[in-house]
């Protein structure tokens, strides 16, 4: 049975819930994060401040330095999460098939559902709509039969935007599709594409899975169905996060542990801004995931509360020394506590 | 051949104040033993792991030969403790043994060569000294060093930060999650500087340290610290790292601030505690004009709450802490009143001494 899946997307939240409260700062460059002196990271920043080349896990000290006029204001996770809890139950009026992806987005499965004439278009819009007027924000949506064509649609419009796959639109829309949208394939895997000759799905889709498999694994097969626009991943309510990580493949292998030290910052910055993004969760334990030269790979994890350089630095060493080669892929997570409610420690420093 | 004849606590309070940095299981065996050394009428003891040295010698001057030996600190320490008071002692040394002779019993120990045995040379230059009585000293590290860390990845915490600037020092210990501060004037002017003290030689000096008028000097060596008070030195290493700067995480804002009795209060903590998590630890404090109420609940759902009537006519706060974190700040310091101020929920609070800057205590709240 063909599936109908909508994945909304709020625009801007953090920064949209200040614009709400703060009318003022609708018209001015305005960005969600941390202290500039204090190595703060964007979470989120409006349109205008985007116009500035100002982006989400930017350093709040680089944010300023492309907008000077940008004004950087602390989160009020418990307003993000009343608003997050208000979208929410206006997703439960038309399904309760809800898969949270953070406190912004999340993807419905609406088949087979009564309202108006279930119909994923109209319901989509209309779910916007209550989102506009009940929330005072505005979201984004993507309409298609499975998550991976909704997800790619809900930011083909954004902001406040909708777009439609219908089944019979697929394989088209997947045909002209630079791979570059595809989920999980970032810069690195874009240029290796690329210089495969591979620059859309259709490219994609005309090699076999034997040859994929050989040039990317695992992945190679997920590639194979995504370039076909298929994928059978159900929504799932009761999936659980249970970690939250960020990793980069480098363009030339790092050749040190020294080298490896100096990329960890950057990675922290992202991590914590992930973090901010999905809510702040608790966390259980760190996570340092490396890959060598050899496509060999390694993961050292150590218990801890909060994400701190010091340790991540430590198990990074501990993961490096495990081959002493050159690394081309490095990767800092957590691991979430089992309940999102467990009491938390704060730290008294914020870069230890 | 005799060597040394003495009552037993002559040996037994000296040797006590080398042994309790001796560790059990060390790559040198010989650094588990003990340097004694005889030398006219003074006997010294002498123990090391490498980081910290402590030499003390017997107060009075004790009968028998010059002679240098090392021995299990454990063993002889066990020994001595076991011989009644006032029994008289004597050493014999024999063969590269030793003879141990009280009343009836006879041990006879092991000895390594004292030659073999690894000393801290204390560095020449000192860059300031000072002096004060023993007991200050004592109270000041009292009321900070409950907050250092206890084998952090982050080294430099497992210790306490002394600072001198012009006639002040200053002690600071921290964990990452509250930080104890504590501050002394001294005669002499004093040159800025700063090391971290390890954690083991902390909790050694604290130990060494009387409650009496008799001096302690100080010397800052650079990379090493000299403590000498009486007959005993103590030389250790100190951290190289860099310690978090405090007076950033002070908090100059908190509006929410009253007076506290401390008995009662910590009364209350100790009995809402009871109840807190076993694992987390978390209490819930409730400021309202007026009152203070502490909440403790369990995994278990049992539940404990105590109110104090406070003079409080600010705003209402509802804040969470690690229950133990309060618990240390209250133990350790031997005052009647103290002054709290909070910020909000998210805000490190403020604990200190009413009309005194010498003591900060700042501590980061839980979300429960």
């Amino acid at each position: 049975m063909t599936r109908k899946i909508i994945h909304v997307d709020c625009d801007c939240f953090y920064a949209a819930v200040e614009m709400r409260d703060n009318p003022a700062w609708r018209s001015i460059p305005l960005a969600v994060g941390g202290r500039p002196d204090a190595r703060g990271v964007i979470a989120t920043c409006n349109y205008i401040a985007r116009r500035y080349g100002v982006r989400s896990a930017m350093s709040s000290a680089q944010a300023l330095k492309r907008c000077p006029q940008l004004l950087i204001v602390p989160g009020d996770m418990a307003r993000y999460r009343e608003a997050s809890a208000q979208v929410t139950g206006i997703y439960r009026d038309y399904t309760d098939l809800i898969e949270p992806l953070s406190l912004d987005e999340a993807y419905l499965d609406v088949s087979g559902q009564p309202h108006l004439g279930g119909s994923a278009t109209l319901m989509a819009e209309e779910i916007r709509r209550r989102i506009r007027e009940e929330v005072g924000i505005t979201a984004s949506a993507g309409i298609a039969p499975n998550k991976f064509l909704a997800k790619v649609a809900s930011d083909w419009n954004k902001p406040d935007g909708q777009l439609v796959i219908r089944p019979c639109d697929v394989a088209a829309f997947v045909a002209a599709l630079p791979v570059g949208r595809i989920h999980g394939v970032g810069p690195v895997t874009t240029r290796k594409l690329n210089s495969l000759g591979i620059l859309t799905c259709a490219d994609l889709a005309r090699w076999s899975l034997a040859d994929l498999v050989r040039e990317f694994g695992r992945y190679g097969e997920r590639l194979h169905a995504l370039a076909r626009g298929e994928d059978d991943r159900p929504v799932n309510p009761s999936r659980v996060r249970k970690s939250v990580s960020v990793e980069e493949t480098y363009p030339t292998d790092l050749p040190d542990l020294e080298h490896c030290l100096a990329e960890l910052p950057p990675l922290i910055d992202r991590l914590r801004a992930r973090l901010v993004r999905a809510g702040e969760p608790a966390v259980r334990g760190l996570v340092v995931k490396l890959k060598f030269a050899d496509f060999t790979q390694t993961t050292v994890e150590q218990s801890a509360q909060g994400v701190e350089l010091a340790r991540l630095a430590c198990l990074l060493e501990a993961g490096y020394a495990r081959q002493a080669q050159p690394v081309r892929l490095l990767g800092v997570g957590v691991r979430l506590a089992e309940e999102g409610q467990l009491p938390r420690q704060l730290p008294l420093f914020d870069t230890l | 051949m005799l060597i040394l004849q003495a009552e037993r606590d002559a040996l037994l309070k000296p040797l006590l104040a080398v042994t309790g940095i001796v560790e059990r299981r060390h790559t040198l065996p010989i650094l588990s033993n003990v340097l004694v050394e005889k030398k006219g009428g003074e006997v010294s003891f002498l123990a090391t792991d490498l980081e910290i040295q402590i030499n003390t010698a017997s107060p009075e001057a004790l009968a028998g030969e010059n002679f240098r030996l090392t021995t299990s600190a454990k063993k002889l320490q066990d020994i001595l403790r076991a011989i009644p008071d006032k029994t008289m002692v004597t050493l014999e040394q024999q063969d590269g043994r030793l003879t141990l002779k009280a009343g009836k019993s006879r041990f006879n120990l092991q000895t390594l060569p004292a030659d073999d045995f690894p000393h801290l040379t204390a560095n020449q230059a000192a860059e300031a000294s000072f002096s004060l009585p023993q007991r200050e000293l004592r109270q000041l590290i009292a009321k900070v060093q409950y907050a250092m860390a206890v084998q952090d990845i982050r080294y430099y915490l497992n210790g306490l930060l002394l600072q001198t600037d012009g006639q002040a020092i200053r002690l600071v210990a921290t964990d990452g999650h509250r930080l104890a501060f504590a501050a002394a004037e001294v005669e002499t002017a004093l040159p800025k500087s700063e090391v971290i003290l390890p954690r083991k030689t902390v909790l050694e000096l604290y130990k060494l340290l009387q409650d009496s008028d008799e001096p302690i000097t100080i010397d800052l060596l650079g990379s090493q610290v000299r403590f000498s008070l009486g007959a005993t030195v103590i030389i250790s290493k100190v951290v190289d790292g860099k310690f978090p700067d405090y007076n950033r995480v002070i908090p100059l804002d908190n509006e929410k601030i009253f007076l506290i009795e401390r008995a009662p209060f910590l009364q209350a903590l100790q009995r809402a505690a009871i109840l807190a998590n076993e694992k987390f630890r978390g209490v819930r404090l409730v400021l309202k004009p007026g009152s203070l109420s502490i909440l403790c609940t369990n995994s278990e759902q049992e539940e404990a709450e105590e109110e104090l009537e406070i003079a409080y006519d600010g705003g209402t706060l509802e804040i969470g802490f690690n229950i133990n974190y309060l618990l240390d700040v209250l133990t350790n310091l031997p005052l009647d009143t103290l002054q709290l101020a909070f910020g909000d929920a998210t805000r490190s609070a403020l604990v200190t001494i009413p009309d005194n800057p010498n003591f900060k205590y700042i501590v980061m709240p839980m979300r429960i």
